[in-house]
């Protein structure tokens, strides 16, 4: 464990650390473009320069490892750094367009961030005299602008090593070098958002995103991904209860620093055709403390002869909640429609999807939600022999196999985010929150529990999962000792092996990884 | 005692004509305002109509290029700038590669503006001035929430005439500059976004 000092602060590094990791531990950012946490290091930008002592010459901060006794200067302590660090800025702009008014990059942006730290200069080069590139260039989900790029090197070092695809490349020289795909064809796979990511400036952007709101408008709220069962970290950026992005978030456990564009797609499902009040059979609206005293009501009188299905999507909040409605009320409990379970840690590619697409397969598994059997539970609803059928999520009725045994009972529940034909079986429809409009958690494949926090309030009368099962387990005469989705979760670490110390505030922004995979699930 | 402090005889005996003076300017300045012609304060509006500044900030307007297309290119400068959150914009693709944006909506709610100008300080393209248009009236709240359209063919403006618009930039931009130098060293503020990775 080397010793450095960097501006004049006496810091314990692991060895290999480069010094701008090691600077960035002691807490001074230094400025860089092609440096990236999660690829390789390329040091062609020159920004990063630090004074190193008995270097003769100034050092670049990402490639230059620590050694025991370092003495780093850098732009905070040195004068020298910070002029070199300007000078390369003002190279870095010679032959930038300046046309943040346009850029969608603008506010998230590395040259304007560091323009007002260390430029702040009238530019040398009148905007006439500037290379010219190509502009607006679509390369498939990416709008690629040449003018603006600073050739870092980001998403070629990305391609090549990510992706491990190698569409992009620089062609030229000198001055004239841009990079380019091959005859400006499309980049082709599922992992294309990253690129806007990892791009410094806005040379690569999103075509999705493009021209849809000025980034600084946009709150952040940190989540996961709920699109399949690696659980990538996020970051949903949205503004008057309005996605309009999801973005990864660094997590070296889980996603490093990427995330899928159907990850990143998710966000539209938030908007989109969205339930909004409760409806009995045939569509009819009504007040959800309504329906729900009549769904408590037929409970009641159906006991035993009910049954409970849950669904993968479900945080382990709500799924906790239904079971304990399911175990109050007496009825059969199970959530494996289409077998999850047996893939949820299969990948579909080498990078980060997996073959289950349920947030939370592996949560219901380790709380015990599987209990009757999903054959059982069905052929017992065909039978006649269920009363009321309750459904954690609407879209359980797109499964043919469950809409067929819902038809056969007297009375189906639905608790539903999204609007649609399939929920015309239903008899009771009760508007339900989506991940975003929600705290709650997700245990991923590796049984690592993640928390995701509520971005906005959901649309119209949706309630959380768990408040919607809570309100019925009270109306039932058998109230749960919660009133918040962290409240829930204390109550579910206790009965979970491996959970005990765990809280919505121990799991952090990172979450907490809890045995293994290979771990017995529990039944 | 402090040496600013002054003291005053009122050992004095009053005397009427104050009184009588205050009373006979008040009466010339009736009679003047009544009968000589130029002398009074009060014009005949709206047939009549006071000079105002060059520099009035009026109901604003949207500039336009040589091809009659807004100068405007959406950055959402002054939605971000503007105190009263009056301003409105949706932004589209321009085919041209240079401009790239343009604002696809652009609605001014006059009724919440508070028509402080910080729009046309923080417009980069010299798109939205301000006229001196000042006599706003409309039959619903709707009405007055102007569009790009409206905004771009202000009918009155050449009867009203041009109001705020931004100082040379040449003059301007040492001036920011040294703010910014200032409010970094006498108070450490530096502007920009919080860091990202």
């Amino acid at each position: 464990m080397p010793k450095v000092t960097i501006d004049g602060k006496e810091i314990e590094v692991a060895a290999g650390t480069s010094v701008i990791q090691a600077a960035e531990q002691a807490g001074v950012r230094i400025p860089r473009f092609c440096y990236h946490d999660d690829l390789p290091v390329d040091g062609n930008c020159r920004m990063c320069l630090v004074e190193i002592e008995k270097f003769p010459k100034l050092q670049i901060a990402c490639g230059t490892q620590v050694t025991e006794g370092m003495v780093v200067k850098t732009q905070v302590e040195s004068p020298k750094a910070k002029e070199a660090q300007k000078n390369t800025l003002e190279f870095l702009l010679a032959n930038h367009p300046i046309d943040c008014p346009v850029c969608d990059q603008a506010g998230e942006c590395y040259l304007q961030d560091q323009y007002m730290d260390n430029g702040l200069h009238e530019s040398r080069v009148v905007l006439e005299d500037k290379t010219h590139k190509r502009k607006v260039v679509d390369i498939g989900p990416i709008m690629l602008d040449a003018e603006r790029c600073v050739v870092c090197s980001r998403c070629i070092r990305y391609e090549r090593e990510v992706t491990k695809t190698n569409l992009l490349e620089f062609v030229n020289r000198g001055g004239a070098t841009q990079i380019s795909t091959y005859n400006n064809g499309p980049i082709t796979h599922e992992y294309a958002g990253n690129l806007v990511d990892v791009c410094p400036v806005g040379a690569l952007l999103s075509k999705d995103f493009r021209f849809k709101m000025r980034v600084w408008f946009l709150k952040e709220t940190e989540s996961v991904c709920p699109g399949c069962s690696t659980g990538c970290n996020t970051t949903i950026d949205h503004r008057d209860g309005e996605a309009y992005r999801i973005r990864p978030r660094r997590n070296v456990e889980v996603n490093k620093s990427w995330l899928c564009d159907p990850g990143r797609d998710l966000y539209k499902t938030i908007g989109a055709n969205r339930l909004t009040t409760a409806h009995r059979a045939g569509g009819a609206v009504a007040a959800t403390a309504d329906v729900l005293a009549e769904v408590a009501a037929k409970l009641k009188a159906a006991g035993a002869d009910s049954a409970f299905l849950a669904t993968p999507n479900a945080s382990n909040e709500d799924a906790f909640a239904f079971k304990k409605l399911a175990a109050v009320v007496g009825g059969r409990l199970d959530f494996r429609v289409g077998n999850p379970q047996d893939k949820v840690a299969v990948r579909r590619d080498p990078i980060l999807q997996r073959e289950d697409r349920h947030a939370n397969t592996q949560g219901l598994v380790d709380l015990g939600l599987g209990v009757t059997g999903v054959d059982a539970l069905l052929a017992d609803c065909k039978a006649g022999k269920v009363q009321v059928l309750v459904l954690q999520d609407g879209a359980l009725l797109q499964d043919a196999g469950v809409a067929e045994a819902a038809a056969k009972v007297p009375c189906v529940v639905a608790l539903a985010t999204h609007q649609g034909p399939h929920l015309a079986v239903a008899h009771a429809v009760i508007p339900v929150a989506m991940w975003a409009e929600a705290d709650g958690t997700f245990t991923n494949f590796d049984r690592r529990v993640q928390r995701f926090k509520r971005a906005f309030d959901a649309p119209g009368d949706a309630k959380p999962g768990f408040e919607v099962a809570l309100d019925l387990l009270s109306r039932l005469g058998q109230p749960l000792e919660a009133a918040t989705a962290a409240d829930v979760f204390v109550l579910a670490a206790a009965e979970v092996q491996d959970w005990a110390d765990l809280t919505h505030r121990t799991l952090g922004s990172m979450g907490r990884a809890v045995g293994s995979a290979a771990a017995p699930a529990t039944a | 005692m402090a040496s600013n402090v002054i003291t005053v005889n009122r050992d004095t005996k009053p005397s009427y004509f104050p009184i009588f003076y205050g009373m006979w300017l008040t009466l010339r300045n009736m009679l003047e305002t009544l009968f000589v012609k130029g002398r009074s304060a009060t014009i005949e509006y709206p047939e009549q109509k006071r000079n105002i500044s060059t520099r009035y900030r009026g109901v604003h307007l949207l500039t336009s290029r040589e091809d009659g297309t807004p100068k405007c290119v959406a950055c959402y400068m002054c939605a971000t700038a503007c105190p009263a959150e009056c301003i409105y914009i949706e932004a589209g693709e321009r085919p041209e590669k240079t401009i790239e944006k343009y604002p696809t909506r652009f609605e001014i709610d006059l009724l919440r503006c508070v028509y402080c100008g910080f729009c046309v300080d923080a417009c980069p393209e010299e798109a939205i001035l301000m006229s001196r248009e000042n006599d706003l009236v409309g039959t619903s709240r709707a009405e007055l929430v102007i569009d790009r359209e409206n905004l771009m063919h202000r009918g009155k403006l050449a009867e009203v005439g041009a109001g705020y618009r931004p100082v040379d930039h040449d003059v301007r931009r040492p001036v920011r500059i040294a703010a910014l130098e200032r409010l970094a060293s006498e108070h450490g503020i530096v502007p920009g976004m919080p860091k990202r990775g």
